[in-house]
């Protein structure tokens, strides 16, 4: 019995909503101009930002901190280093005189002189989903080398380097695999990444010493190796400023992109302070004009609230009516400003296309920030309705009935 | 509380509504007032006088300010102490009663303009959960709104409205049905035939009625019983009270 006059009281109110069609556009369009342009701000405060920011969290480069000139580090300082929390990656380097080597692959003519880079597992410029560099053969190029070389993952290639030890020219030539190719974002320049263990090995071979793993002979004892530089990536972008001071404090010189961050980050803070001002004024506003306009319809609607409790609606069931009609305004309201939002977005990024890059976008929002503003919208209905539906049934049901 | 006789519907004993405004006051008084099953009662007298008020308290709308005693023996098996439903504040109590015994016929037909004849005439057979067995279309019949059932309230003439008012208060077979002036915003030829459909409509049904109108002639024609009242005002026009008693 309860749930059949709930039902009847629910088929009322939509009855009476779509009755009164002309007033409830009125209440839609009244909270869509407050919510449609509430959301094409967000989107141009999240667009704008929100590229900056994963620019600047996507391209690992920006997380690179290069020590400038080289120095002399050990094994053991790069371990500690490897051990922080905000360290993501790091890799020792070595003279950079050591570190290229000549290849040739079968299918093109070309000898590329190429730049190795040394990596291991966790290499933000590869991409972890491929096989990383192994062992003395297992190597990854970057995309321009590969295009060059015309080769792609899988193929076989040669290497060779050349020595002039004890007063002879020597000439090696090294097998190597390519087991994946490196994204074109990350890496642009022609280049070889090799594991440490084969850099090393380039190393000592052009220091005259012996690699007894490719049968290369040399001297024999390297001793205490020590590295020139590191390559190193902070965990994230917030992360690069204090990881330089603390080089600083170390004595170490290092270039970071430290200023290109904080730039974006004040920008965020700034917009952020901007866009919470005018957000706290549009939530008053909307709260207020949907109140207002949910206040006055119960207030129209007195006489006919006050018939239904003269047939016997229940003070609950009464409550329900205001409710369901402010459910509608709010869904069709939402639904009407996710539409001004997604005409104004779309001509904004139309209108400011040329100056952007392939697939950003100066305005845009994520599916979760429509379910929230949905959110919002059917809690400030709720609660205003809830306002007014007690109101509603405060009225005693002999007052409304003669009023015309 | 005191036992009424079985063919009681209303029993009522010093019950009074006393509501004081801009220094002007108003009471209605009933000391005592019996209305017997089957009854139809007439209440004549100008407006103002407080009509209104018995209906509305009567029809369990309006909280009395006082009451001795205030009962209402719908059927057999309901008997019910208003007055302590209204002291205990059980509103949806008294308005599952009114759903269920109650019919009330408004000065202005009260239709929700939303809905159609048919759904007007049938919202408390449907709140009772009452089967479509072609009661509507019966009293449509009856009313001469047969084609206009598919109408809504806002298509119809003022006389047809009041006859869908009269439709809405019948259909779910009440106790008892309340009518607060339900021909006063008619012509007075279509309103005295209004009227005698509506009285002829409530005595084939056996139902109970309380009519509140200013005209008395041609409610004489139709065998209602007149409940006596009497109203004064105080010399400086600042008090209004009226008794009823019957």
């Amino acid at each position: 019995m309860m749930f059949r006059q709930k039902r009847q009281i629910l088929a009322l109110a939509s009855r009476d909503y779509f009755h009164e069609w002309q007033i409830s556009v009125c209440f839609v369009l009244a909270l869509a101009a407050v919510l449609g342009p509430m959301m094409v701000l967000f989107g141009l405060k999240f667009g704008i930002v929100g590229s900056m920011i994963e620019e600047l969290v996507e391209d690992p480069v920006k997380r690179e901190i290069r020590p400038v000139g080289s120095g002399h580090y050990d094994r053991v300082w790069m371990d500690k280093l490897r051990k922080r929390d905000d360290v993501a990656f790091i890799v020792p380097r070595i003279r950079s005189i050591a570190s290229s080597l000549s290849v040739q692959s079968p299918s093109s003519s070309r000898i590329l002189h190429l730049e190795v880079i040394p990596s291991a597992p966790g290499d933000p410029l590869l991409d972890a989903s491929l096989p990383m560099p192994d062992g003395l053969d297992k190597v990854v190029l970057s995309a321009s080398a590969a295009r060059k070389l015309m080769v792609s993952a899988g193929d076989e290639m040669e290497g060779s380097l050349v020595r002039t030890w004890q007063g002879r020219k020597e000439r090696m030539v090294l097998p190597l695999k390519v087991v994946a190719i490196a994204p074109a974002t990350g890496f642009k320049r022609d280049g070889l990444f090799a594991s440490v263990m084969l850099v090393e090995a380039l190393e000592d071979f052009r220091d005259g010493h012996a690699v007894p793993a490719l049968g290369w002979e040399g001297a024999a004892d390297v001793g205490q190796r020590s590295y020139t530089g590191f390559r190193l990536y902070a965990r994230s972008i917030y992360d690069v400023s204090a990881l330089e001071d603390s080089f600083i404090r170390s004595g170490i010189e290092v270039r970071t992109q430290a200023a290109d961050i904080e730039t974006v980050r004040r920008m965020d803070n700034t917009l952020s302070a901007i866009y919470w001002a005018i957000a706290l004024i549009g939530l008053g506003g909307f709260s207020l004009s949907l109140g207002a306009s949910l206040w006055a319809n119960v207030d129209r609607k007195r006489k006919e609230l006050s018939v239904l409790r003269l047939v016997g609606f229940r003070t609950g069931e009464i409550v329900l009516f205001p409710l369901v009609q402010s459910l509608y305004t709010a869904l069709f309201g939402w639904i009407l400003a996710c539409g001004i939002y997604l005409v104004a977005a779309w001509s904004i990024n139309a209108m400011l296309a040329p100056q952007l890059e392939k697939a950003q976008k100066i305005c845009r929002l994520l599916p979760e920030h429509y379910l929230i503003a949905l959110g919002i919208t059917l809690g400030a209905a709720l609660l205003a309705a809830i306002l007014a539906g007690t109101r509603a049934a405060r009225v005693e049901p002999s007052e409304g009935l003669r009023e015309l | 509380m005191q036992e009424a006789p079985a063919e009681t519907i209303y029993q009522l004993k010093n019950v009074a509504r006393v509501r004081e405004s801009n220094g002007y006051a108003f009471s209605l008084r009933v000391p005592s007032l019996r209305i017997q099953r089957g009854e139809k009662i007439a209440l004549i007298g100008e407006s103002g006088c407080g009509k209104s008020t018995l209906l509305d308290m009567l029809a369990f709308i309006l909280r009395p300010t006082d009451m001795e005693n205030f009962s209402f023996h719908a059927d057999g098996s309901t008997s019910v102490d208003i007055g302590e439903a209204w002291k205990k504040r059980r509103r949806n109590r008294l308005a599952a009663l009114r759903k269920a015994h109650l019919g009330y016929v408004m000065q202005t037909g009260g239709l929700l303009p939303y809905l159609s004849v048919f759904d007007n005439i049938n919202l408390s057979r449907r709140m009772l959960g009452m089967e479509d067995d072609g009661t509507v279309q019966t009293l449509a019949r009856e009313l001469g709104l047969s084609r206009h059932l598919h109408k809504l309230p806002s298509a119809l003439s003022t006389g047809e409205r009041q006859r869908v008012a009269i439709g809405r208060a019948l259909a779910h077979r009440p106790a008892i049905v309340i009518a607060d002036e339900p021909t006063a915003s008619v012509d007075p030829f279509a309103a005295e035939k209004i009227m005698s459909l509506f009285i002829n409509m409530v005595e084939e049904m056996n139902i109970t009625v309380i009519v509140a109108s200013h005209a008395w002639r041609h409610i004489k024609q139709l065998g209602l019983r007149r409940l006596a009242h009497h109203t004064r005002k105080s010399p400086n026009g600042r008090m209004t009270e009226t008794v009823v008693s019957g």
